[in-house]
């Protein structure tokens, strides 16, 4: 396949801005997106699609995250507690995805793919089906230990909203195992980040998309550096992807209605599904 | 001064300037038709063998100079991957400051792993 270089480029960019605008919307962030995208829209072999994903996951988190951090939506002491989580599993992640590579054992990799696709959607689909009934529970140990708490001001409610998050240990648990995920696939694992924060720390779903958000960029660029190493990183494509990806979250996060849309959302999670489906069907060797 | 604020400043200046840097290289590759001995065709490539793995510090700093694409658009991602890494020493220095002993030492530990990742893996494998 011969493309034109000009083509080739904007092609990225337009992938990136559309995995970019879902990964807003949906609130898993673009790069479980983007790599499919490359994959099965480009013929991008997966290392390079897995690394310039990992970029453009660090670009978007740093990009959108930055508001929500100076809008104090982002819980920067919870973020940072379990970023120790996130970190020691994407070191380990990395390592099985080099030794993958290595014995070029693709198809596991397009079988996890497609699994943490198929997973990735059922955050959002709970949101829709359950519309938000937390239940609160009360201050553990972990609470008083690692500092919880904290609280931000709700513009739809007009009111500064308190919390407090529960059960530390079982959040690191599921964030180490993101971590993994985030290392062996260059993806941001923004679903699972999410599940521990709302499931089992149990805070506002403001709260958890924003401190998801924000430590999605710690967790990948700890794995980006032995991606580098390996030569999993194609400059060119990764540049694209960044490009593309920052600008559809920011696109998304602009001009787009996040509580509403639901319509739009819902298609967009059966085109995950569609893509998810796809992947494992690689990795079976199906096509 | 609001740590938030700062942190938020640091994410977000820190990902502009990479971009800048991402978006001159690109516009330099374009036009001088490639970068770095290689053309355009073979850059631009899905199965492109120019990587992450061949370039050198030393090739970056002439590249710096000459405006070579590929350096500008390694410096991005350099500056890219840096960001986050800016916060964490940031919040090590905050923690430190406000005599958090639990946080200053979580800080560290992810600081750690980050210095681990970058520095001493990639040169065992």
């Amino acid at each position: 396949m011969s493309m034109l270089p000009i083509l080739f480029f904007i092609l990225i960019v337009i992938g990136g801005i559309i995995a970019g605008l879902i990964g807003s919307l949906t609130g898993l962030g673009g790069a479980v997106i983007l790599t499919p995208l490359l994959v099965l829209g480009f013929n991008i072999p997966i290392y390079y699609a897995a690394g310039a994903s990992l970029i453009a996951s660090i670009a978007t988190s740093s990009g959108a995250a930055s508001a929500y951090v100076k809008d104090k939506i982002t819980n920067i002491k919870i973020g940072m507690s379990l970023e120790v989580g996130t970190t020691f599993g994407a070191i380990i992640g990395v390592l099985v995805a080099a030794a993958l590579y290595k014995a070029n054992d693709l198809s596991i990799i397009f079988v996890i793919f497609g699994i943490a696709l198929l997973f990735s959607v059922y955050p959002s689909l709970k949101k829709i089906m359950l519309r938000n009934k937390i239940k609160n529970i009360k201050p553990d140990k972990t609470t008083k230990f690692f500092q919880l708490t904290g609280s931000y001001y709700d513009e739809k409610l007009k009111k500064r909203i308190r919390y407090h998050g529960v059960r530390w240990w079982y959040s690191e648990i599921i964030m180490f195992i993101a971590g993994i995920i985030s290392g062996l696939l260059g993806v941001g694992s923004g679903a699972l980040k999410v599940l521990s924060l709302d499931e089992m720390m149990r805070l506002p779903p403001k709260v958890s998309a924003a401190t998801s958000d924000f430590m999605i960029g710690v967790t990948a660029a700890t794995g980006t550096a032995i991606y580098w190493q390996l030569g999993y990183i194609q400059p060119f494509m990764a540049g694209a992807a960044a490009i593309g990806v920052l600008s559809g979250s920011f696109i998304g996060s602009k001009f787009l209605n996040k509580e509403g849309n639901g319509f739009v959302r819902m298609l967009f999670l059966i085109v995950i599904i569609a893509l998810g489906i796809q992947m494992l069907l690689r990795g079976f060797g199906v096509f | 001064m609001d740590p938030n604020k700062i942190m938020g400043n640091i994410l977000r200046y820190g990902s502009l300037f990479s971009i800048l840097l991402i978006l001159f290289g690109t516009a330099m590759l374009f036009l001088n038709n490639g970068a770095n001995n290689y053309t355009l065709k073979q850059i631009a490539s899905h199965d492109s063998e120019v990587s992450t793995n061949g370039i050198s510090a030393s090739q970056l700093f002439y590249g710096f100079f000459s405006f070579d694409g590929i350096s500008y658009i390694v410096l991005g991602l350099i500056v890219l991957i840096a960001t986050p890494i800016m916060r964490v020493i940031y919040s090590i220095y905050f923690f430190g400051n406000q005599k958090n002993r639990v946080y200053l030492l979580i800080t560290i530990i992810v600081f750690f792993n980050l210095m681990f990742a970058i520095f001493f893996i990639p040169y065992i494998l």
